[in-house]
């Protein structure tokens, strides 16, 4: 089977300019079906720019991506989702004055049955209904499903936005998920369920990049590091057996680049 | 409010302001729930204007009696507010949407001009008024599709109010369009008269109807459908929605659609009520809406608000001048009223609004010292 040696997700030479800002120069990365991939790297590294890129919301200005060997060009994330990708965004992304189940539901929407479902209404109920099985199926727990979104808390937020993309892959074995930073607003009781949730979503096949600046979380749940610094990739090493002060090292740039040419 | 629907448990006592309760039909509101205090001040921030009105109608059924607290003055303060009314619909759903629209009055201008001439050259009447409002369409398309491409709505809005008057008189050939009477059932004509004569009830006038028409569809539309709903996200977070995979900037232009269709259909409706099309946009029209929506509490950044407060926020200045009428007070005093009124509902808001965030600080930080 050629199926197991192809990445779920695979970009090469990516490069991407915030007008005069490369933030991005020369990337190759990949994750394979059910891998978790810890991206790190300092503040400004250009992680998020590197997921966005992934997930559709920023168009490269080089490079290519590759959907389970496809090669795909995304013009807005609705294509990315198209592919089976769903990410998490360090700002969430979530539309305040809205409760958290039409959140959740965003561009799912369940229609009513009959004639009024032909004319676009929406069934709330049925949506909060099912909104709760899925969090329960995930193992995720936030406020209630009519609550306004601008009434949470920080970490319910994070949570919310994190169920919504989880909610999307959860079964499809060929789903990516890609997550930027999703418990930096979490408790240790929270951060632990999402470290379940994130190796149960593996489990399942799920392609997961992770963006996070917490090194146990990385060690606790990713099988491998990519390590950006100053928009460039300097190391990339599976965690076992990689020492945390290299680690360090080469996220704060104090150690030679892996691919220094 | 929100507490009041069975909802699921939460088991992380270390994220602020979780709800407590159990699972199951019957959920118990705990201490550390939303406060009561803050879902009262919550009510009040968001029902507030429908006390105002009710308080105002109170002082002047006193102080106007007995003209004020009668039918026909209901009527009558309905329909000299459906103008102003038809207008803050559609910049209200602008602004819940997330664009100011300034064309709206050179929209009304140009969609009433088209209808009148089609009139004065003895088109059928359904097809005319199909004319103005497809004015409204393809005005909101062009606003759309410009402000698409990444420039200010506003200014856009403004280049398209000074194109659309320029245009209406282009096709009134400087004149007006007088003696529009095929326009009479949607202006100064009464519906559901009852009796002849020394009646005991003189009818409800068209533009009434219109009113309630437009703010019963477009509440609905806005917090019951699909669009509705991605309409009111994009308003408050387009990129937002734009991340959750749907094509947000359909939804953008949707909005200009919408508030161009309104300003035809308020163009219209002051056609027919004083049958004669004009090409003068009056900008008047617009601050008197913009006055309407503010009351109601819309915000300017979008994403928030509902059309029932901004038909009452229009009604509120019908009330306030009707009643001035009554007692014979000059007119401006009503515009100077009204101007005070929406200065001390904006105070009032923002004490509300710190009261809320205050309570629900102090709510989450004694959710935070219990652990
Ligand atoms: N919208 C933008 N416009 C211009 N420059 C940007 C923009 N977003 C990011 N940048 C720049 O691109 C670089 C990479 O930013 P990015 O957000 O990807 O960093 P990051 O690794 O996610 O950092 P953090 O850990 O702080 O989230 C930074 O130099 C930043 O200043
Ligand atoms: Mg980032």
């Amino acid at each position: 089977m050629t199926e197991n040696s192809t990445p779920a997700l695979e970009l090469t030479g990516i490069e991407m300019h915030y007008g005069f800002v490369r933030a991005l120069d020369d990337i190759d990365i990949h994750v394979m079906p059910g891998e978790v991939v810890a991206l790190l790297g300092d503040n400004g590294a250009g992680k998020s720019t590197l997921l966005k890129v992934m997930s559709g919301a920023h168009k490269p200005s080089h490079g290519s991506i590759r959907v389970h060997g496809q090669e795909q060009s995304f013009h807005a994330p609705s294509d990315a989702a198209e592919a089976g990708i769903q990410m998490v965004y360090q700002d969430l992304a979530l539309v305040e004055p809205q409760d958290i189940s039409t959140n959740l539901n965003m561009g799912q929407e369940t229609l009513r049955k009959g004639p009024l479902g032909l004319l676009g209404f929406v069934d709330r109920k049925a949506m909060r209904r099912s909104s709760e099985a899925e969090l329960d199926r995930l193992g995720v727990r936030t406020a209630p499903m009519t609550r306004p979104v601008e009434m949470l808390s920080g970490g319910q937020r994070q949570v919310v936005a994190l169920a919504r993309s989880a909610i999307r892959v959860n079964g499809e074995s060929r789903g990516i998920l890609l997550l930027d930073e999703p418990t930096a607003a979490l408790g240790y009781e929270q951060t632990k369920n999402v470290e379940g949730l994130i190796e149960r979503m593996a489990a399942q096949g799920i392609a997961i990049v992770i963006v996070t600046h917490d090194l146990p979380l990385c060690y606790e749940v990713a099988d491998r590091m990519v390590i950006l610094n100053r928009g460039k990739k300097c190391a990339d090493v599976p965690v076992e057996g990689t020492d945390r002060d290299h680690v360090v090292g080469w996220i704060t740039g104090s150690r030679a680049s892996m691919f220094a040419a | 409010m929100t507490m009041t629907t069975p909802h699921v448990s939460t088991e992380v006592p270390d994220v602020a302001g979780a709800g407590a309760d159990s699972p199951g039909p019957a959920p118990v509101p705990t201490g550390s729930d939303v406060p009561r205090a803050v879902s009262v001040l919550v009510f009040l921030r968001d029902r507030g204007i429908f006390m105002l009105w009710g308080l105002l109608i109170l002082v002047f059924a006193f102080w106007c009696s007995p003209y004020f607290f009668t039918v026909d003055n209901a009527i009558l303060v309905a329909n000299a507010g459906a103008l102003t009314a038809l207008f803050a619909a559609g910049v209200g759903i602008g602004i819940m949407t997330g664009v100011l629209d300034l064309s709206l009055p050179g929209t009304a201008a140009l969609a009433s001009c088209v209808t009148g001439w089609m009139l004065t050259h003895d088109y059928n009447t359904a097809l005319s008024l199909l004319a103005g409002l497809a004015i409204g369409v393809a005005v909101g398309l062009v606003n759309g599709a410009i402000s698409l491409r990444g420039f200010n709505p506003i200014i856009v809005t403004i280049g398209t109010l000074s194109v659309l008057t320029g245009l209406a008189s282009v096709v009134a050939g400087g004149y007006t369009f007088p003696g529009l009477t095929q326009l009479e059932f949607m202006g100064t004509h009464r519906y559901l008269r009852i009796g002849e004569g020394g009646s005991t009830f003189t009818g409800i006038p068209a533009p009434v109807f219109i009113v309630a028409v437009v703010f019963f569809v477009g509440t609905v539309f806005l917090t019951r459908t699909r669009d509705g709903l991605r309409l009111m996200a994009v308003g408050a977070n387009a990129e937002a929605v734009r991340r959750a995979g749907i094509h947000s900037d359909r939804y953008k232009v949707l909005g200009f659609v919408i508030s161009g269709v309104l300003a035809a259909v308020g163009g219209l409706v002051n056609t027919a009520n004083v049958t004669e099309a004009s090409p003068v946009a009056s900008p008047g029209i617009l601050f008197t809406a913009l006055t309407a929506v503010a009351l109601a509490g819309v915000a300017l950044t979008g994403g928030r608000g509902s059309l029932p407060r901004v038909l009452v926020g229009a009604l509120i200045l019908a009330t306030i001048a009707n009643g001035l009428i009554i007692r014979g007070i000059q007119p401006y005093w009503a515009t100077v009223a009204t101007g005070a009124l929406l200065l001390g509902s904006l105070m009032f808001e923002r004490v509300l609004q710190t009261a809320v965030s205050e309570r629900l600080m102090t709510a989450n930080l004694s959710v935070h010292a219990r652990n």
